[in-house]
């Protein structure tokens, strides 16, 4: 927990020393964070290996794109509304992922997320179709405040959402609920024999998880100003499973960085080689062999602390 | 340096190092930056490149002269992979980060939609070379958007205005079933309506369908003579290989809103007896374009294609803009540009001030055999004049 | 085109189709059935056997000699990956083998592009095949009633593999219990990529048939991926016989579907794999529940 209040405060105070387009990358690198700390309640505290983890993203922006190019709502507001939404929603869902178990289960979520990008790429007056949703504008919050049009102020708000889902994350993973979680990780059989009705408790953290990775969609709608297929696309939902992965699975600070990571290593590499692609998967490559628990699993054994 | 050619910065050492100038105006002769972010890998990719080579020969031969305003150009090509995001990112780094004024690029019409509405805060300037979605110089038009290129409706246009006069009198489209595939069987049913003819059936196949043997059915079905194909990339190739290994030209004439050298050679024979429109082709008459092709040659050893001779010709209109202008500050390149006119590999190209879509004539090619070349070509079959391709200000349909 | 013709004809498309449908398929559930491993990167291996049909087909002019040397060339470089890199992540958690194959589909997709280049490449069907047949007056290409035939030899082939020799036999028992074939003396390492390298030979062999229908190009691997995997899931990971259903099922659907519902065409594959999955978790024929 010191390590979270540290990094807080960092990325708080980071704003004052980066030039502009900087900044721009390191919003974007926490929207993404808070995406992939939402499929990390799913992974890395429950077992469930979500593959469509791109639809809730997506799912989130195009609902706040529409509340917030349709009517006055401000933005803050909006992006909330679309994350319950999403995670409204994902109930149905998860009942009906839940149904298996395993790999069928992971081929579910993939099926549900490649269904929503069909149905966007055709429902034109919700989703634009195939071009998306553009235009998005950052709607002026309560009071008429308007701050988060600037660079740095969407910046803050976008870190005070990842600050908000990190502290209700955390709390979740260390009250009971978290702990019949575990349960259900380790031996499903054995939580079941103990008497809970783990099929609830899994369709709850599917919608939990959901509900926040459409908040993170949510954010990216305003943050380029568009929402798009793309967004929906199962590529998506592979690259957010790394971050989870390489960040370190079952530690929610991991994913965050993992995205951070995986954002900064694409920038990079890309603007120094076409093949950007290939150091890329053979970077996971060493990853899953040489370093399986994640940067922040090696950071956290370093220091002798069990990942919760 | 991030993705200019190492022959930019030899040239730029050595034309520094060359210029007097440089002596008396030790803070001039700062280069002029040129972002491109655009599609090299992934689907788009074969289009992206072509746009890149097209920038980096016009880069070359500019700098080999002088440079542009007496400073050299430099260019930051970067890849997107087709995706929207990414290509916002990219041109926001090329703006913010790498200091560019002036954008090339953005394969793919989603991503010049994503990034268009960005461009007044940048105060940056964009001269599109392949977008063909026509809402960018429609509704979604900004001031700082620049269309140098032929457009998804002028492309449609010059096929229907052939047909008026072609044989065929039933018409059916399969298109890829997105905002493309939509809007250009749009124009082009509502120009065969206009001509009295008649149109059957529209057809649309998912983004990445591999086996067309269903929609051969149907359009051999439908009892058309000819059909209009908005397909592109690997689906285009797909189609035509067994469009070809059904027969299915025998009974149906195939037409195309784009006929490109790459799909030719994909496809070899499958291509022959194509019929479409071409945005640019090097056997397009005239001396601009024999030059221009036989220096490309000289460089790489082969003709220019379609996204390469329209990249040169954004080029060459952004060049004169410039060059009026004197200058490549925003506020003063866009009324420049605006008035903007070029003797093109085209022929007479010329912007126009209302909706800045360059103002250019049409053409009609059939893909057939020739002697001396491997794959087959494209032969210019029809050209029409700039005002009956060119729709009117802000429009995407066409009133005669 | 009268009914009956048109009928006939469908179901002929759709069976070509589901033949390559079945080539990738079957390598995925037969890798997945023995070892657990859901590999990302099948649709790679099925683009790299058309890369590699196109450069034999250049240099040797055989469209003959492709079909036999790319599954090989293909089945050989997955076994090698498998002894290399997969080897080491046994034991672990199945997501190790999800990330890693992830990491190989980027990394083959680069090298390909790097190799061969950015644009489609064309490879011809053999002279012979090149033609078309009349069926109830509808030409229909002769290379498609290939795809079928070859589709039928190939599955028997696999049966008979699977059922008559001592290889074989060592895969399935693999498969139901490895601890005891590795207790009866096999080395069950070898077993396991040999399985991987058959399943990836398969998908190259795929690669090379589909070649001549859609040419070689960098957009296969994407789209051949999801293609495979909702064949396996409704047929049922590790069952042989439901990759085969499952690739009928998928290519009859589509190609019905299309025709009829064209507006859904894209939807179709996921229903059908939603409907399935919750009416058998398993999928149709699978063990895994």
């Amino acid at each position: 927990m010191r390590f979270a209040i540290a990094a807080a405060a960092l990325l708080a105070l980071l704003p004052f020393g980066l030039p502009l387009y900087a900044m721009t990358l390191l919003t974007e690198a926490l929207i993404l964070g808070l995406f992939a700390m939402s499929l990390d309640l799913m992974v890395g505290y429950a077992r469930l290996i979500s593959f469509g983890h791109a639809a809730a993203y997506g799912f989130g922006a195009y609902a706040c794109g529409n509340f917030l190019l349709h009517t006055t709502m401000p933005l803050p507001f909006a992006v909330l509304l679309a994350g319950v939404l999403g995670g409204i929603v994902a109930i149905g869902v998860g009942w009906v992922c839940t149904q298996a178990t395993g790999v069928s289960f992971s081929m579910l979520t993939l099926a549900y997320a490649q269904l929503l990008y069909a149905v966007a790429f055709k429902w034109t007056p919700v989703t634009g179709a195939s071009d998306g949703l553009a235009g998005i504008p950052r709607n002026p919050g309560p009071f008429g405040v308007t701050w988060w049009s600037t660079h740095a102020g969407f910046y803050y708000l976008a870190l005070a959402f990842l600050l908000g889902a990190f502290v209700f994350c955390h709390a979740l993973v260390r009250s009971p609920f978290g702990a019949v979680l575990r349960g259900i990780r380790e031996n499903e059989a054995k939580t079941i024999a103990l008497g809970y009705n783990t099929r609830r408790y899994k369709i709850a953290i599917v919608a939990i998880s959901f509900g926040l990775a459409g908040m993170a969609g949510a954010l990216y709608a305003p943050f380029a100003g568009f929402a798009n297929t793309e967004l929906l696309f199962w590529l998506l939902s592979g690259q957010v499973l790394i971050m989870v992965i390489v960040g370190g699975a079952g530690t929610l600070i991991g994913p965050v960085l993992g995205a951070m990571f995986f954002l900064y290593v694409q920038q990079k590499l890309s603007s120094y080689t076409d093949s950007w692609a290939l150091f890329f998967g053979v970077i996971f490559i060493l990853f899953v062999l040489f370093l399986p628990e994640g940067i922040w699993g090696l950071v956290l054994s370093r220091f002798k602390q069990k990942p919760v | 340096m991030t993705g200019s050619s190492g022959v930019s910065r030899r040239t730029l050492l050595g034309v520094t190092l060359a210029s007097p100038v440089v002596l008396r105006h030790a803070l001039g002769d700062e280069p002029i930056k040129i972002g491109m972010p655009c599609a090299l890998t992934g689907p788009a990719g074969e289009v992206g490149e072509q746009m890149r080579r097209g920038a980096e020969f016009w880069i070359k031969s500019v700098n080999a002269k002088g440079g542009l305003l007496g400073r050299p150009i430099q260019l930051f090509a970067q890849d997107t992979a087709g995706d929207p995001a990414t290509c916002v990112r990219k041109a926001q780094d090329a703006v913010e980060r790498d200091g560019c004024r002036l954008l090339f690029g953005m394969t793919l019409s989603s991503e010049a939609l994503a990034v268009v509405p960005k461009l007044a805060d940048w105060n940056a300037i964009f001269m599109s070379s392949d977008n063909g979605d026509g809402r960018l110089t429609g509704s979604s038009f900004v001031p700082n958007f620049f269309r140098a290129n032929t457009s998804g409706p002028m492309g449609t246009r010059a096929v229907a205005l052939y047909l008026r006069t072609a044989g065929f009198k039933n018409f059916c489209a399969l298109g890829m079933d997105y905002a493309w595939g939509h809007n250009s069987i749009g124009v082009f049913k509502d120009e065969v309506k206009k001509s009295g003819k008649n149109f059957i059936a529209d057809i649309y196949s998912p983004i990445g369908t591999q086996d067309f043997s269903t929609y051969i059915t149907k359009i051999r079905q439908s009892g058309a003579d000819a059909c209009y194909l908005v397909l592109q990339g690997d689906d285009n190739n797909a189609f035509l290989s067994q469009a070809q290994q059904y027969r299915l030209g025998d009974k149906v004439q195939l037409l195309t809103e784009i006929v490109d050298l790459n799909s030719i050679h994909a496809v070899g024979d499958a291509a022959i007896g194509l019929i479409g429109g071409s945005r640019y082709t090097f056997t397009f008459p005239g001396d601009a374009n024999a030059q221009f092709v036989a220096a490309w040659q000289k460089e790489y050893g082969v003709v220019p294609d379609v996204f390469e001779g329209e990249q040169w010709q954004a080029c060459q209109m952004l060049q004169a803009g410039i060059e009026k202008a004197g200058s490549i500050d925003a506020d003063k390149l866009r009324p420049a540009l605006e008035t903007v006119e070029i003797d093109s590999i085209k022929g007479k190209v010329a912007m126009r001030a209302c909706d800045h879509q360059a103002v250019q004539r049409g053409f009609m090619v059939k893909v057939v055999r020739k002697e001396g070349f491997k794959d087959p070509i494209p032969e210019l079959i029809a050209t029409f004049p700039a005002d009956q391709i060119t729709p009117a200000c802000r429009q995407m349909t066409y009133d005669t | 085109m009268e009914f009956l013709a048109f009928l006939v004809t469908q179901c002929l498309n759709a069976l070509s189709q589901a033949a390559l449908l079945f080539f990738l398929g079957c390598g995925l559930t037969l890798i997945f059935g023995i070892m657990r491993i859901v590999n990302f990167a099948h649709g790679a291996f099925f683009m790299l056997g058309a890369y590699v049909g196109y450069s034999t087909v250049h240099w040797t002019g055989s469209f003959w000699i492709a079909l036999i040397v790319a599954p090989i060339l293909v089945g050989g470089f997955g076994a090698a990956f498998e002894l290399g890199i997969l080897r080491r992540l046994y034991g672990r958690d199945g997501h190790a083998f999800l990330m890693v194959t992830f990491g190989l589909t980027l990394i083959m997709g680069e090298v390909i592009r790097l190799i061969w280049g950015v644009e489609a490449l064309q490879v011809k069907p053999p002279a012979g095949l090149s033609d078309i047949v009349f069926i109830l007056d509808e030409p229909f290409p002769v290379y498609r009633l290939f795809l079928v035939g070859s589709g039928i030899v190939v599955a028997l082939l696999i049966w008979q593999f699977l059922e008559r020799t001592r290889l074989g036999l060592l895969i399935r028992a693999t498969s139901q219990n490895a601890e005891m074939v590795y207790a009866l003396g096999t080395d069950v390492r070898l077993v396991r990529s040999a399985v991987f390298g058959i399943g990836c030979g398969l998908a190259g062999i795929g690669g090379v048939m589909a070649a001549p229908l859609v040419t070689a190009s960098l957009g296969m691997a994407p789209n051949a991926v999801i293609d495979t995997f909702v064949i396996v899931i409704i047929g049922g990971m590790g069952s042989f016989a439901g990759s085969l259903i499952g690739a009928i099922l998928v290519a009859f659907v589509q190609v019905f579907g299309t025709y009829y519902f064209p507006d859904f065409a894209l939807a179709f594959m996921y229903l059908i794999m939603v409907t399935v999955l919750v009416v058998r978790p398993g999928g149709l024929l699978g063990k895994e529940a």
